[in-house]
């Protein structure tokens, strides 16, 4: 199970054309382009479509106190789809989503699957310039916003150079909106079509997106991951069939849509007829009321929920006894942590699963045994255990290293996409071939890992700077471009502080020669450009920026001053 | 001499005005009323660092294993709580 899986995979589904490109000669790989064929394939949305035509009175979504049945959630959902096409012709591949926890949020999720378009997730509560950035980069045509974004469409918009379809299902006048911005056509809750006879769009080309992801990137700009229709539909059938998943369900959703692990939530959900409770903003940091009021059977978050429980006592045993499954994801999970949360949740598996957004929510699982586990645990962090079936790995030693020894980690198979989202440049440096497996387009983790004695995987760190907070993937570079314009420094650096259980809490920035004497400024201005989890906690300013002995900033250096602070 | 609920929300806000996150400034918007999460003032961890000074001047444990957080992300909430814990 965990050698390197030799069964063939079918073949990529895109027809491929080599670059000339940066070939990293250390790994004797050669990068990947894609374009795209036109094999036809079930959309993302099948599952809920199927769900609605069996359960059409289950309940499919709770927000707020609020039940939406299937078919309501359905005719929801139908009437953006048909408004999206009755507005835009055009064959634009994807539209945006600016909304959060809210039935339109998820309804918009559905109608623009529903009208065959691949969704981008926007988040009301990343700045406004980021945001905006994000839809620039994705090039849309259409956005739908829900109730939570109005407040911050003008600023959004007013600076979008292409005409923009807005449609807005909560806003049943938008006169005011259209004065104010005449560049682009608003179409308010009045006027959107119903959509009682929409029929959805379920067959779509296997090269078509499912959905538009933007993670943090290391020149600045934030990096596009597209994800196919093909890369997930197979995530959805083997997580939905491994974990049972039935109509009396009851699953967390906890996660922003901006965070790919919301795919799993919604989409494993509806497969199999089950009901998505949507966790309010209030509970997301401490949820454990919210998962025994709800009865929740399946609960998915980042190892820092069970952190923070852990840390509030409440973790207690037996303090989850409706839970089936419990998954965690996105950063290490600490041994201690999935024991506590074992003990609470008695009935349930606990897993650790494990994902890079470029190979679709999460390829690899490990399930916790509170007997053979910790003695499988490495620097008390779970391990990532095994890849998913059909799909592949290989480490990638570094030259001189033996078998067996550490290395990077490098994925393939139906999950894993092609390249990023009109970025040549960082698909040729992540996606590449090896020799010894033909026509494999891999994908670099990044993540050093090795296989433990039981032969899982055990996570061990990056090769970069990359970091996780809270899940949320960090480029310290992308901080540090923010942090430079916005001091005037010469030299910067972004280290992360304090770390936890092989968990990131928060960072610290150091400058040097910076132009701007007021820490509050430079952050305030960070905070415009950044979301809050990318914003350093506290600025040290030095005199000189210790460097090792290549000439760089020695970052090792940069966190024993930390220390002895 | 028992603290009293007012003493503690002052605690409290000087707390949040010492160790808010950068760039939230709560100068003359911090008040026993203020949602110190709604308010952008205090994330997860900034929280968890709160309930543990509490408890550290307290003396007592904080039980919100039923509490609401429309509650407890209150500064008046969450110190009637601690308070409250403190009583029982």
């Amino acid at each position: 199970m965990f050698e390197f899986v030799e069964t063939p995979i079918r073949p990529l589904q895109q027809s491929e054309q080599l670059s000339r490109g940066t070939v990293s000669q250390q790994h004797a790989a050669r990068p990947v382009l894609a374009t795209p064929t036109s094999r036809k394939y079930n959309g993302l949305i099948q599952g809920f479509l199927e769900s609605a035509e069996r359960f059409p009175c289950r309940d499919a979504l709770v927000v707020d106190n609020t039940n939406f049945s299937y078919r309501g959630l359905r005719d929801r959902a139908a009437a953006i789809a048909q408004t999206i096409l009755d507005q835009e012709s055009d064959s634009f591949p994807l539209a945006a989503v600016l909304a959060s926890r809210s039935a339109t949020a998820y309804a918009s999720v559905l109608g623009i699957l529903g009208a065959g378009r691949g969704y981008v997730p926007l988040n009301p509560k990343f700045p406004v310039e980021r945001t905006r950035k994000m839809l620039i980069l994705s090039g849309c045509r259409v956005l739908v916003a829900g109730r939570e974004a109005l407040g911050q469409l003008r600023r959004l918009l007013s600076e979008i150079d292409w005409a923009l379809t807005v449609i807005l299902p909560d806003l049943t006048d938008a006169a005011e909106l259209r004065a104010g911005l005449p560049k682009h056509r608003f179409v308010s809750s009045q006027e959107m079509l119903q959509g009682e006879s929409f029929s959805f769009k379920t067959e779509v080309n296997s090269s078509a997106i499912a959905y538009l992801l933007f993670t943090s990137g290391t020149t600045g700009e934030p990096k596009g991951v597209p994800i196919h229709h093909s890369n997930v539909r197979p995530y959805i059938q083997y997580t939905s069939s491994r974990y049972e998943v039935n109509e009396r369900d009851r699953f967390s959703q906890q996660f922003d849509l901006t965070f790919d692990l919301s795919v799993h939530d919604m989409f494993v959900c509806w497969e199999r007829g089950a009901c998505l409770f949507c966790v309010p903003e209030k509970s997301v940091m401490l949820p454990a009321k919210f998962i025994r009021d709800c009865e929740l059977t399946m609960w998915f978050s980042v190892p820092s929920v069970a952190a923070l429980l852990s840390k509030m006592h409440l973790l207690q045993p037996h303090c989850f006894p409706s839970l089936r499954f419990s998954l965690f994801c996105g950063e290490p999970l600490a041994a201690a942590h999935a024991r506590q949360w074992q003990e609470a949740a008695p009935d349930s598996a606990v897993e650790n699963l494990y994902g890079p957004t470029e190979t679709t929510i999460a390829i690899s699982h490990y399930r916790w045994n509170p007997s053979k586990s910790p003695p499988e645990c490495l620097n008390g962090i779970v391990p990532i255990g095994s890849v998913f079936p059909g799909q592949q790995f290989r480490i990638v030693h570094h030259e001189g290293s033996r078998s067996g020894a550490v290395g990077e980690l490098c994925l393939a198979g139906p999950q894993v996409t092609d390249g990023y989202w009109n970025n040549p440049e960082a698909t040729r440096r992540q996606f590449v071939r090896f020799p010894e497996t033909g026509e494999t387009s891999w994908y670099r983790t990044g993540d050093l890992v090795k296989r433990g004695e039981t032969g899982g995987l055990q996570y061990l760190g990056r090769i970069d700077q990359q970091v996780k907070i809270r899940g949320y993937r960090v480029e310290l570079q992308e901080i540090e471009v923010v942090l430079r314009k916005a001091s005037g420094a010469e030299q910067v650096a972004v280290v992360p502080c304090p770390v936890a259980d092989g968990g990131v809490d928060g960072l610290v920035a150091f400058l040097c020669g910076a132009s701007d004497p007021d820490d509050l400024h430079i952050l305030n201005r960070c905070r415009q450009a950044l979301p809050d989890y990318m914003v350093p906690r506290n600025i040290y300013r030095l005199e000189e920026m210790p460097l090792n002995d290549n000439g760089k900033i020695d970052r090792k250096k940069l966190l024993r001053q930390l220390e002895g602070a | 001499m028992p603290m009293s609920e007012a003493q503690l929300v002052d605690l409290v806000i000087n707390w949040v005005r010492s160790n808010h996150r950068p760039g939230n400034s709560p100068n003359g918007d911090l008040s026993p009323d203020t949602d110190l999460i709604a308010s952008g003032m205090l994330d997860s961890f900034g929280f968890i660092d709160l309930i543990v000074f509490i408890e550290s001047q307290s003396g007592c444990r904080i039980d919100l294993t039923d509490v609401d957080p429309s509650e407890f992300c209150i500064v008046k909430g969450l110190c009637r709580i601690s308070l409250k814990d403190r009583q029982n």
